[in-house]
């Protein structure tokens, strides 16, 4: 292994070390720290990111350009994911970088490949519930970024950026940061209600269970939790539409949870889980 | 407008804090004579006369500068500092040279901070160029006229504003970044200066990079040829789709690449991945995206 990362700084041998790298990635528990630490392995990756910029406006990005850059993206997340590295590569803003490709809005497939990878690294940097991670991507734009996707993008690419926005509401200072002002809660509620009205269309179980969290979240905070009682989409109360989660226990307390929250106790009776009163809600910072 | 511009204009005005840094400085020769610079397209010439192109299109284009600079540069080069400074350092934790720390950097900010304005300017520009020349040029031609000469107008002389804005960008990123390092050069003209071999001590304290293979390991002194080779690609980065064609390189046989090109259902999944996100639980996919390793915390 030590080879192949040391081939990532070798012009002629980068393509293949990307490749085969990537392809192994997970069998190496060490090979974030050694990414990070070994000479200009990361200066190779950053040179690869930007590499394809000018395929993105207007849209060129080939298929292999998009593979080749999504390999040194699975490494990043390599980097991303590891308790030894994590810091350091937000200390390093590396995540900046793939912003621009979250902004593309090409339905190619080797867009949707490279805004799905992307949004992984982001993914992996949420899944570890660290405020440390939280803070950081409330400093950048990642939430428009995601809302964004939430309303474009494909059925995965809506569930990763979901999950993303989840965890960031899950932690309090997200929470806060996305309840303090109207028009932050808004433009989060509009996402997620059309989102809603979309899975009448095409359901996804898996892409509603992370919406209904994400409502349940918002409703932990006061002034969303009022604002709910208006602006939750009706479709959320609706037994044909919630049907689907008839095999998921997890989802439907979550649901009955949020619909007590909101004051539709009848509804949330029928989903037959055992809430019986509203979560109290959070004070606010 | 959409609900994410809401989103976004909201985390523009109180996200990201402004860095304390001046203005950008844009070479004043450029921008006073934009004028030699701008193409007016030889098909225009009889219309341009009229409509006096010469002294519009500079002035359009100068607006349109003016109007993009400042956030895109401000934005790039904080980013590419940030960037460059922890890993150049880490980089450079055990060489003695001030002015080969100060190279590599240079050449990473620049690199950086150039992709970065150009990446992020390009679209903004390009509407506004249209936009200024539009008021510009408004009621002096008929409405299919004016989108024809705008549109090819634009076409000409985007790439020159592209320019203007990457040049700032790149300067004003190597000053910001030797304001950063400068007590790291400081550091290696001390030891230099007292005879002692530099190293920088902060970096060295973890598990690694001690832990590193010996392969892998940093070694005290200067770098090598190879080493300083990395850096001088930044010099090198692609400015256009047809030069990141070339460096992505050839296409390879089909079957040897990490996308799923023939997966059943069309599904997409990361790269490497033995296995598919299927039509199976949320977390699963999120966690196949996000690159397996331990489920998700529950909630």
């Amino acid at each position: 292994m030590e080879a192949l990362v040391l081939d990532l700084t070798v012009t002629a041998a980068k393509e293949t070390a990307l490749l085969e790298l990537s392809k192994k990635r997970e069998s190496f528990p060490e090979l974030a720290p050694y990414l990070w630490h070994s000479f200009g392995t990361m200066a190779a990756l950053l040179q690869e990111i930007v590499s394809i910029y000018p395929m993105l406006q207007p849209p060129s990005l080939t298929a292999h350009a998009s593979n080749r850059v999504c390999n040194a993206l699975a490494l990043l997340q390599c980097v991303a994911s590891h308790p030894e590295t994590r810091s350091l590569f937000l200390q390093a803003h590396i995540p900046l970088f793939l912003y621009p490709f979250l902004n593309t809005i090409s339905k190619t497939r080797p867009f949707e490949y490279l805004r799905l990878t992307s949004l992984g690294v982001i993914g992996a940097l949420v899944k570890v519930d660290d405020t440390e991670v939280i803070n950081f991507l409330l400093s950048t734009e990642i939430i428009p970024l995601c809302l964004r996707t939430m309303e474009t993008g494909s059925e995965l690419s809506k569930t990763v950026a979901t999950f993303i926005v989840q965890k960031i509401l899950l932690d309090n200072v997200g929470l806060n940061y996305i309840c303090a002002t109207a028009e932050r809660f808004f433009a989060v509620g509009a996402v997620l209600s059309s989102m809603v009205t979309g899975l009448a269309e095409q359901p996804s179980v898996r892409l509603l269970k992370h919406i209904i969290r994400c409502y349940l979240r918002l409703s932990d905070n006061p002034r969303a939790r009022e604002a709910l009682r208006q602006c939750l989409p009706d479709l959320l109360r609706n037994p044909q539409f919630t049907a689907c989660l008839k095999d998921d226990i997890t989802t439907r307390r979550w649901l009955a949870q949020l619909l007590v929250n909101v004051g539709h106790l009848q509804e949330a009776a029928a989903l037959g889980t055992d809430v019986v009163g509203p979560t109290p809600p959070l004070q606010q910072a | 407008p959409s609900k994410s511009d809401a989103a976004a204009a909201a985390a523009a005005a109180d996200g990201k804090p402004a860095p304390p840094a001046p203005g950008p400085m844009i070479d004043p020769n450029i921008i006073a004579n934009l004028h030699n610079y701008i193409t007016i397209n030889p098909q225009l010439a009889i219309v341009g006369e009229r409509l006096q192109l010469k002294r519009l299109v500079p002035m359009a284009v100068d607006r349109a500068i003016v109007e993009i600079i400042s956030p895109v540069v401000d934005r790039s080069v904080t980013i590419a500092c940030m960037t460059t400074q922890e890993l150049v350092l880490k980089d450079h934790a055990m060489e003695p040279e001030g002015e080969a720390l100060r190279k590599s950097a240079h050449l990473m900010v620049t690199g950086l901070a150039q992709s970065l304005a150009l990446v992020t300017a390009k679209e903004p520009l390009r509407i506004a160029v249209a936009n200024n020349l539009r008021a510009l040029l408004t009621n002096q031609l008929d409405a299919n006229m004016l989108e024809q000469v705008v549109a090819m107008l634009v076409a000409d002389n985007l790439d020159l504003c592209c320019q203007v804005i990457e040049k700032a960008a790149g300067e004003r990123a190597q000053r910001e970044i030797d304001e950063r390092l400068g007590g790291a050069y400081a550091a290696r003209a001390r030891a230099k200066a007292a005879g002692q071999q530099f190293v920088d001590g902060a970096l060295m304290q973890g598990r690694f990079p001690g832990a590193l293979p010996e392969a892998l390991r940093p070694r005290p002194g200067q770098l090598t040829a190879q080493q300083q080779r990395v850096y001088e690609d930044f010099a090198h980065i692609p400015r256009t789709a047809a030069a990141a064609q070339q460096s992505a390189g050839q296409p390879r046989p089909p079957g040897s690449t990490g996308q799923p090109e023939g997966s059943e259902g069309g599904s997409i999944g990361p790269p490497g991945s033995r296995q598919q996100p299927g039509s199976g639980d949320a977390e699963q996919a999120a966690v196949a995206v996000a690159g397996g390793g331990g489920g998700l915390a529950p909630p």
